[in-house]
């Protein structure tokens, strides 16, 4: 297997993709360079991978995405209703497989955080970010090495 | 038989109980433990046949679980179920005490490869 001296975006892409693909049971497809990749209110999950690469992985996306997340993960029905704290556990988790995958391709020893969630007022801008699709909706995720790491965390 | 399932993560343990049951395992007692400290009060409780357990939880690791138990000569049947799956951590998995670790994403064959002949 070759390792990483840091993540990079196919990396990221790959890990996404197996976790959408396994999960979730849908495509990554990567969100359509001329579309807007925009919303408001949403979720954003982070994760501190220690070590070999020192940073944080973050994904973006909106409140009603997150719900659906989290409903594909529970293997709910469309009209069920899943809470609060399962929708930030689910985004959560999501990051949090897709963490494992990203530092299990770093070299060095390293360790992988606890995911933590937090409300997003909006996403980061797509030149920022791997966008991928979650059923025509954009889910932003980024690499961030220390150096570029937000206030805040 | 009873397992306890360890996961700081509802979602993840509803996850693993799902797919425990496609694998066939569904007719067993399950316990949740929703951290590694946790876990370690309910194999005292619970006397469980087997503890499925993440790596990473709040409180108490998965693997600071397993190293308590056998420090105190419990060899309870142990398997991870974590996001890290490289070489180094299923070396020292094995190292600690676990029979298997299985990596998240996982199907209900990997449960079925890691739990067949331990759990009817």
């Amino acid at each position: 297997m070759t390792l990483y001296s840091a993540p990079d975006q196919a990396l990221l892409h790959a890990a996404v993709e197996q976790v959408w693909g396994s999960m979730l049971f849908e495509a990554a497809d990567p969100w359509p360079a001329n579309v807007p990749a925009d919303f408001e209110t949403g979720l954003q999950a982070h994760i501190e991978i220690r070590g070999g690469w020192n940073g944080l992985l973050l994904l973006t996306c909106n409140s009603d995405v997150a719900t659906q997340i989290a409903g594909a993960l529970l293997g709910l029905g469309p009209d069920e209703t899943v809470d609060e704290l399962d929708v930030h556990d689910a985004v959560g988790e999501v990051l949090n497989v897709v963490g494992g995958s990203v530092k299990g391709a770093i070299a060095g020893a390293m360790t992988l955080g606890l995911p933590g969630v937090r409300p997003s007022a909006s996403p980061p801008s797509s030149e920022e970010s791997l966008v991928v699709s979650w059923r025509g909706s954009p889910v932003h995720v980024q690499i961030i090495p220390d150096a570029d790491r937000p206030e805040g965390l | 038989m009873k397992v306890i399932i360890a996961d700081d993560s509802r979602v993840m343990r509803q996850i693993v109980l799902r797919t425990l049951r496609q694998a066939g395992f569904g007719h067993h007692d399950f316990v949740e433990a929703t951290d590694g400290a946790d876990a370690l009060d309910k194999v005292a409780t619970e006397s469980p046949d087997l503890v499925l357990s993440d790596w990473n939880m709040p409180n108490k690791t998965g693997i600071e679980l397993l190293r308590d138990l056998r420090g105190s000569g419990n060899a309870v049947p142990f398997g991870f179920v974590t996001s890290e799956g490289s070489e180094e951590m299923r070396e020292a998995a094995q190292a600690a005490g676990a029979l298997f670790l299985i990596a998240k994403p996982f199907t209900p064959e990997h449960f079925e490869s890691a739990l067949v002949g331990m759990l009817g």
